[in-house]
């Protein structure tokens, strides 16, 4: 069984998302911001961290960093959701370090695919 | 010849030379008489000497002879034979002696007398003592006796006396000698002074040799040369070949001579020329001596008119001009009184007027004579009889003159007219052209002033234009100093002093000034730049500084100016971009809260579609994911509203329809639909009082309280009290909303009310907004005349504190504690059409007044016997009734009773200054809007209020 962590400040998305991974039998960790995102990664071990980049505490690359930075446990591939759908923004968003990127709003089945092909993948 | 030329080249040495003559010819006499002298004392001294000589050898044979005669007879008487013998030796003796008379035999009787010597020697020694001797020897005494006898005695005695006659002869030479002696001595003085007086006159010829040589010429000279001061022709007799200081000066003095008399001939032309000169002058001074007797007469006048311009040039001030023109005026005229007025402006000035007389006199200036100055622009006068007031306390018929004078543009133009009136003199043909010269020099000085105070106002409003400008404006010349700038310039760049400060500060003044206030390093380097790119004329660039202190952003440009010919000045703009930069900012934050906020419901709903569109789910979850499209969808739909209204607001096409709203009801139904929305808060509303009524949109005022509440709950996540407290005083309502939640960050509250301003706060950014609810709350809250603040202290809570003006009804004034929307004012509405009279009535009513109304005016005054209306709306245009609206208003304003009333005069006439003059108190022309009508009424009476509390909105 896969585990991902998933962060995102709206408990709309966060159903969504983990409804929709839930189905599929992912084990879905669910943080609200980015210092309980944080918290997980210190203590676990994920297959793949879901980030949203607007969110409080850290944002989604203030996290990418402290991951590259090695504060966490191992290194998890990171699929960013944002809002900000601008090339650059997309842009600084892979060159900070998140492998993959997906814009909102997202449709909940490819974005199921995708991860199942990420974590296969690995 | 040298030598002589060595005399003859010099005067001193002539001099010389004859006293020198003078001199030799002196000694050469001298030596040659005393010569003479010496010569005559030797002859004399020799001669005597020979003649001694003789007498003294004469002598001695005289008495030798005696000797031997005596002897020979003491001989021959003692027959002594030694005295024989004696006189024999003597014989020896004599003969030497007469040897020696021979050598000194001169003369004929000298040898004739050495010869009669010899002879009686010879006979006496020869003959006679032989004879004697032999005789005596012989004893012959008788011839002894007889040779003594005869003939030799007297021999003897002959001889005797003949040497005794030669020495006498010798001694008569002698004295002779002496008598000739002085005689030549005599003769040698008269020679010495023969020679002294021919002395003389060598000396005197000598002198006048000199004289003629030197003296001559000399007077010669000083003859000519007082010929020649006197002017007469001179000739100097001189010999030309004289080589002496004469002749030099001979030649130098003719040389001079000629020179003089050229320059005198040159002189003498010159001469002649200036007389010619002098009489042509002669004939110019005629000339102009009739010339200065006209230009006399004009000085007059021109000094007259200098002090008169002088003293309106003096100034720039009009009214001082004015008031110089006229008082100059009267003086130079010699009028009592007069005036100037302007014809395009209200200035004038007088002299010797009374207001009433000046106000009188511009009343009518466009009917009286005046006018006749505008139509012929010519001075005129006017004879008339002095006014009893003017005559004083004169008896006779007097007479005064008025001037009545145009002051011309020099386009001819009538600027001012003049009046003055003298008494007693009339003006002349003369006077009057002279005094229309004088009123074109005022009207050139009026000019002036216009123009100065055109320029001026120019330049003011030039200045106040860029002081306006939004921009700060630096101009700066080529080498950087600064010429001008605007009061925002110094505004941004905290200058205390004028800006006038600014002006003559060189690059490096003004620059660093700037550099030091400014953040970063770069300013300088950016500001070269910008100029260089300027002056080069590259495309327009600019940079960007930020301020230290106040964080401003200001944005540079510079442009050059080509100011005449070549002058470059550049000028330099300093825009304060804060609030574009902050919009920017804010801006570019919206486009991802937008998206983000927007993108994270439309996810949202997306996502719940797709699910429930490709999986087989349960009809729980069915309808957990409708319920959540459907609250998601009327987020967005909130989100659309707010954009809108703030996207109405900024173009300013947000429409508020406001009345009279009482606030209590609004605020407790907001709380009551916030409600529902939470269960973590408590909310309470503590008023004092159940009524508040302000002027204002309400569905408008009913979205503040929604949004500020939702804002409460939303910013207390943790749950608590929301309490609402509502108070008022006699000015304002007061509502105040607090939380218990996050609070808001000091630093954050100024910019709370911005659009699109987020907290920027890990707290706040968990809680999604856009940032336009609180400036929506806030256009609201401004539009409605009212307020808003908050105070946070940050984690314990906030307090939005809201204040509107309150609107007090004279029925909540007389009973504290009445509830009523009626004010209580009674208006009749005077109106013929119908529906718009009811029309009218309903919107004076739904604004709280009484109201009723009547077709024509005397319907009007019958109803207003019984009560007198709080207000009267008047149409003016009333076909059914012979009173039309304007002798309504007179009939009102007439009458005691009514005149107070104010008339509200609704009327398609347009016809406001009549309607004002006649005392409307408003002036609508239709179409208006009704509730401007109810705005304009209810003003009026509440600020006329007798209670004199009333607020009322605009």
């Amino acid at each position: 069984m896969k585990r991902i962590l998933l962060a995102e400040d709206e408990a709309v998305l966060r159903m969504l998302i983990v409804d929709t991974l839930e189905d599929e039998d992912f084990i879905v960790d669910e943080a609200a911001d980015g210092q309980e995102a944080l918290d997980y990664l210190k203590m676990e071990k994920y297959d793949l961290v879901i980030l949203d980049y607007m969110m409080p505490v850290y944002t989604g690359l203030e996290l990418i960093e402290k991951i590259k930075a090695g504060e966490t446990l191992g290194h998890s591939k990171i699929l960013m959701l944002s809002a900000k759908s601008q090339a650059y923004e997309q842009e600084r968003i892979l060159l900070a370090g998140a492998d993959y990127f997906m814009e909102k709003p997202f449709s909940p089945l490819k974005l199921l695919e995708k991860i199942e092909e990420i974590v296969n993948e690995a | 010849m040298r030598l002589s030329n060595y005399f003859r080249n010099s005067l001193s040495r002539q001099v010389i030379l004859l006293i020198s003559a003078c001199f030799i010819f002196g000694l050469l006499g001298t030596a040659l008489l005393f010569f003479l002298q010496q010569n005559l004392n030797h002859q004399y001294i020799e001669n005597r000497k020979v003649l001694v000589e003789k007498r003294k050898t004469i002598n001695a044979i005289y008495d030798e002879y005696n000797a031997v005669f005596l002897d020979i007879r003491g001989y021959v008487a003692l027959n002594n034979q030694q005295l024989m013998e004696r006189a024999r030796g003597k014989e020896k003796g004599i003969r030497a002696l007469i040897s020696e008379l021979e050598r000194d035999s001169v003369t004929i009787s000298d040898i004739s007398n050495f010869r009669e010597m010899v002879e009686f020697s010879d006979y006496y020694f020869g003959d006679v003592l032989p004879n004697m001797i032999t005789n005596y020897e012989n004893g012959n005494h008788t011839e002894i006796l007889d040779i003594a006898n005869t003939e030799t005695t007297m021999k003897v005695e002959r001889f005797l006396k003949d040497t005794k006659a030669i020495s006498s002869a010798l001694d008569n030479q002698l004295a002779k000698n002496v008598v000739e002696l002085s005689k030549n001595q005599s003769n040698l003085q008269l020679i010495f002074i023969g020679f002294i007086v021919l002395f003389l006159l060598f000396v005197q010829y000598i002198i006048r040799m000199i004289f003629r040589n030197i003296g001559k010429p000399l007077i010669d000279f000083s003859f000519a040369a007082n010929e020649i001061a006197a002017g007469r022709e001179a000739i100097i007799h001189v010999d030309p070949k004289r080589k002496d200081e004469l002749g030099t000066l001979s030649v130098a003095f003719q040389k001079m001579v000629e020179s003089i008399q050229e320059k005198e001939q040159g002189l003498v032309a010159q001469n002649e020329e200036l007389i010619a000169q002098q009489d042509e002058l002669h004939a110019q001074q005629h000339e102009l001596e009739a010339t200065l007797e006209s230009l006399r007469s004009h000085e007059q006048k021109l000094s007259r008119r200098n002090e008169l311009i002088h003293s309106i040039s003096s100034t720039l001030n009009k009214k001082e001009v004015l008031q110089s023109v006229v008082q100059n005026m009267c003086k130079l005229i010699g009028a009592d009184r007069g005036i100037i007025k302007l014809v395009e402006e209200d200035a004038y000035a007088a002299f010797g007027l009374t207001q009433k007389g000046i106000d009188r006199f511009i009343r009518f200036m466009d009917i009286g004579l005046v006018q006749r100055l505008f139509e012929t622009k010519q001075a005129f006068t006017l004879k008339r009889e002095q006014e009893i007031a003017e005559k004083g306390y004169h008896e006779n018929i007097n007479y005064c003159y008025d001037l009545y004078l145009p002051v011309l543009s020099s386009l001819d133009k009538v600027e001012a007219i003049m009046v003055f009136s003298r008494y007693g003199h009339n003006f002349s043909d003369k006077d009057l052209s002279e005094y229309e010269a004088l009123a074109r020099q005022i009207a050139i000085s009026l000019e002036t002033i216009r123009m100065y105070e055109e320029t001026e106002s120019n330049r003011n409003l030039n200045q106040d234009i860029l002081n306006a400008v939004q921009e700060g404006i630096q101009l700066i010349d080529q080498d950087g100093k600064t010429i001008q700038v605007n009061q925002r310039l110094n505004t941004i760049f905290n200058q205390k002093t004028l800006i006038n400060g600014w002006i003559g500060l060189t690059w490096t003044q003004w620059s660093s000034l700037m550099a030091e206030q400014i953040e970063g390093d770069k300013f300088l380097v950016d500001l070269k730049k910008v100029i260089e790119s300027a002056v080069n004329a590259e495309d327009e660039q600019s940079f960007v500084y930020c301020k230290k202190d106040t964080k401003q952003i200001i944005k540079v440009y510079a442009k050059t100016i080509y100011h005449g010919d070549d002058t470059l000045r550049t000028m330099l703009v300093h825009r304060d971009i804060t609030k574009e930069y902050e919009v920017d900012q804010m801006k570019s934050e919206f486009v991802s809260t937008v998206s983000h906020e927007l993108r994270t419901p439309l996810a949202s709903v997306l996502g719940f579609t797709e699910l429930l569109l490709n999986k087989e789910l349960k009809p729980e979850r069915k309808m957990k994911y409708l319920q959540t499209i459907y609250n998601e969808a009327n987020r967005l739909t909130l989100l659309i509203n707010d954009f809108l209204d703030v996207q109405r607001m900024e173009s300013g096409k947000q429409t508020y329809e406001k009345k009279y709203v009482d606030l209590y009801p609004i605020i407790e139904t907001a709380i009551e639909h916030q409600k529902v929305n939470t269960t973590l808060h408590h909310f309470a509303l503590k008023s004092d009082i159940h009524q508040s009524i302000v002027f204002g949109d309400k569905s408008k005022l009913e979205q503040v309280f929604t949004n500020l509440l939702s804002n409460s709950i939303k910013y207390s996540p943790n749950g608590g009290n929301i309490t609402v407290r509502i108070s008022e005083n006699l000015e304002s309502v007061f509502i105040e909303i607090e939380d218990e939640g996050l609070g808001i960050p000091n630093d954050a509250i100024p910019h709370l009310f911005q659009k699109f301003y987020r907290v920027d706060n890990s707290d706040h950014r968990r809680i999604g907004g856009t940032g336009l609810g609180l400036a929506i709350v806030e256009e609201i809250v401004k539009a409605s005349g009212g307020k808003i603040l908050v105070e946070s202290v940050y984690g314990k809570g906030s307090v939005f504190k809201l204040e509107f003006p309150r609107v007090i009804t004279r029925e909540l004034t007389k009973q504290a504690e009445g509830i009523s929307s009626d004010l209580n004012y009674n208006i009749i509405v005077i109106e013929d059409d119908l529906s718009l009279a009811e029309l009218l009535k309903l919107e004076l009513l739904d604004s709280g007044f009484h109201v009723s109304y009547f077709s024509s005016g005397s319907q009007a005054f019958e109803q207003m016997k019984t009560a007198v209306p709080d207000a009267i709306v008047l149409d003016i245009l009333l076909e059914e009734d012979e009173m039309d609206g304007w002798s309504i208003m007179k009939e009102l304003k007439g009458n005691e009773r009514f005149q107070h009333i104010p008339i509200f005069v609704s009327t398609a006439l347009d016809e406001k200054e009549l309607g004002y003059s006649l005392g409307a108190q408003e002036y609508l022309v239709k179409p208006y809007q009704p509730s401007q009508l109810s705005k304009v009424i209810m003003h009026t009476l509440l600020s006329n209020g007798k209670q004199g509390q009333i607020l009322v909105p605009e």
